[in-house]
């Protein structure tokens, strides 16, 4: 049948880089509009007019990890004020399910990526280490709101699962040996053997496939 | 757009067969994929949170609880079952009126030929004839209402007004472009009763006058809006109240209990979502007319998008602006089912009941129920309801923790 418009260089470009198709990127583009109200950038205020997201307990790290300038673009820091469609889709693409036609060096980059992003959820002041107080603040976000916990209860689970890490990290560490925080090296050991590919993923439906059955 | 491209090149001889055949089959494929498209691209998990958390817990709090939450939030943000109910609805295929075109791509010289010869005909000689017609509308609605009020109170005022009424909702609906099939008329409202039906605009308070006489339950509008309510006020026995005042409920649902206590009443008008809503879905019917007690006459609306959209996006444009959308579009068609009268059963409370109007309503008119509250158009959520989704992440992780710590290193 065959498209009758042709797609734009800048879209082919973005299709190429982000691993979208091109119907997937027009969709997610509408959504873009929605959420900006058909401005060009969204802020982070764009983001309360989501009510599911609202139900979400890192609601807070989530929404910032969208502006976060580490997952926008490699080598850089900081926290942007406003992101464009581009920067909207580079923060999805972290979501694209792995795809069949991978080989192993692309897969072990995916998962790193994936992992990566994860890692600067947690890595809240961009040292590039996650330390006891970052991981007891991301434990008491997820288990905020609720009366019957005692912030007791948080910070010993928090504090029990930092020396899990810390024992697959460094082994068994003396006395006086002071566990200074997850450094990401650290952290991608934490996740061997454990199957990341398919927890963080969003299955993006193939919109291509269904147009073409008219 | 491709599939437009197709009709407009015109089959050739050799092949009109085969195109009748593939006709049939487009317009299943049509409804299908109407309703992945209504989905949207994201396909979601079915599986609840307890499952996913429990699945790969290990005794204590994970990290991979992490990833969990930050994938559902990615989801949300992708697509939510939400906001999008409160824009127009997209369509399968374009009909030829560019705001409903979201990408206005130049696909061929043929199709932009037949689209300015659309706009010509809308704007040049639809446009007028209908301007013409409401505007003659109007004026004969308060003029009449003027004439029908001196009358001396009586069965004769009641029955002329009533007539005025229909007679002026029924040219404001054809000066609208308005296209409307009533099925089951057996089942129209009477006397004492309060007829609900799904809101998606001002013209079903027009659709459903021209064929019966309410009294309306809105509030006060400004402008052009508020002064046809005013008109009708004068001859009809209307509640209007402040949005804001819609907090006063005892006063509301006073004024409707008193009203369909006298059965010569003309039935009460309520839309119990509250807002419109793009004609998808049915949001939840506040309970509020659902406590007061009386027959229930419930009325699905449905709109066919195909040739004009009714949604009043009122966040977006003003009514002025939805009107001349709404004059210079192809057509408002759209279907009206008068369902069976219901009442609320022994035992029942307002919000089961409420919910089982909705659903009867919904599958009639072929829309999704949704649980969601259609004021989420212009309020944030409920912090109750977020508190509820955070206990029970709480309890699952403290019923592990608390089997777990021991055995940590």
């Amino acid at each position: 049948m065959g498209s009758a418009h042709s797609v734009p260089a800048e879209m082919r470009e973005l299709a190429d880089r982000t691993g979208f198709t091109s119907e997937q990127i027009e969709h997610l583009h509408r959504r873009f509009k929605q959420l900006s109200r058909d401005q060009l950038t969204i802020r982070k205020e764009n983001f309360d007019s989501i009510p599911d997201l609202e139900f979400n307990p890192i609601r807070a790290k989530i929404v910032h990890a969208f502006f976060d300038k580490r997952n926008l673009r490699p080598e850089s820091d900081g926290l942007a004020d406003e992101i464009n469609f581009e920067d909207f889709l580079t923060i999805m693409s972290y979501f694209r399910p792995i795809e069949m036609n991978m080989d192993e060096e692309q897969l072990d980059r995916f998962r790193k990526e994936k992992l990566k992003f994860l890692f600067h959820m947690y890595d809240s002041d961009h040292d590039g280490k996650i330390t006891l107080q970052e991981y007891r603040n991301v434990v008491e976000e997820l288990l905020s709101g609720n009366p019957h916990l005692e912030k007791e209860s948080a910070r010993s689970i928090a504090d029990g699962a930092m020396m899990e890490a810390a024992s697959i990290c460094v082994g068994q560490m003396g006395p006086d040996q002071v566990y200074e925080g997850i450094t990401f090296e650290d952290f991608l050991k934490m996740w061997q053997g454990i199957d990341i590919e398919t927890k963080m993923h969003v299955r993006f439906l193939n919109m291509e496939t269904i147009a073409h059955c008219y | 757009m491709l599939r437009f491209t197709r009709a407009v090149q015109g089959p050739r001889t050799s092949q009109w067969a085969t195109l009748q055949i593939e006709e049939g089959v487009k317009k299943q494929k049509v409804l299908a994929l109407g309703n992945l498209i209504s989905t949207g691209i994201i396909q979601r998990e079915e599986t609840s949170m307890e499952k996913e958390i429990a699945g790969h817990r290990r005794g204590h709090f994970n990290l991979a609880d992490a990833m969990y939450f930050s994938q559902k939030g990615c989801e949300a943000v992708a697509e939510d079952e939400v906001t999008w109910r409160f824009y127009s609805e997209e369509l399968v295929s374009w009909n030829l009126l560019s705001r409903t075109n979201a990408n206005l791509h130049n696909v061929s010289w043929q199709l932009t030929v037949v689209w300015v010869f659309g706009i010509l005909i809308r704007y040049c000689l639809l446009l007028p004839f209908r301007v013409c017609l409401s505007v003659f509308s109007i004026l004969l609605l308060v003029f009449a209402t003027t004439v029908v009020r001196q009358f001396p109170n009586g069965r004769v005022k009641c029955w002329l007004s009533n007539q005025v009424q229909m007679m002026c909702a029924a040219l404001g609906v054809r000066s609208l472009g308005g296209l409307v099939h009533f099925h089951n008329r057996e089942n129209r409202p009477q006397g004492g009763g309060i007829c609900v039906a799904n809101h998606t605009s001002p013209l079903d308070v027009l659709i459903l006058a021209s064929d019966g006489c309410y009294s309306l339950v809105s509030q006060t509008h400004g402008g052009l809006l508020g002064l046809v309510l005013r008109s009708c006020m004068q001859t009809t026995q209307h509640v209007l109240f402040e949005r804001s005042e819609l907090k006063d409920r005892h006063l509301v649902r006073k004024k409707i209990r008193e009203h369909i206590a006298d059965k010569a009443k003309l039935p009460v008008l309520i839309f119990p979502e509250g807002t419109c809503i793009n004609n998808t879905s049915v949001m939840m019917f506040k309970k509020g007319s659902f406590e007061v007690g009386g027959t229930i006459y419930p009325v699905a609306i449905k709109y066919d998008p195909c040739f004009g959209d009714a949604f009043w996006n009122s966040t977006k444009h003003s009514f002025v602006t939805f009107v001349f959308n709404v004059m210079t579009s192809w057509a408002i068609v759209c279907n009206v089912w008068y369902l069976p009268p219901m009442v609320k059963e022994e035992g029942e409370d307002a919000v089961h009941f409420a919910n089982r109007v909705q659903a009867v309503i919904a599958a009639r008119g072929g829309m999704s129920v949704l649980p969601w509250d259609g004021g989420l158009k212009r309020k944030k959520v409920k912090e109750s309801l977020k508190e509820e989704q955070q206990k029970k992440y709480c309890q699952i992780v403290t019923e592990n923790g608390s089997m777990g710590n021991g055995s940590v290193c």
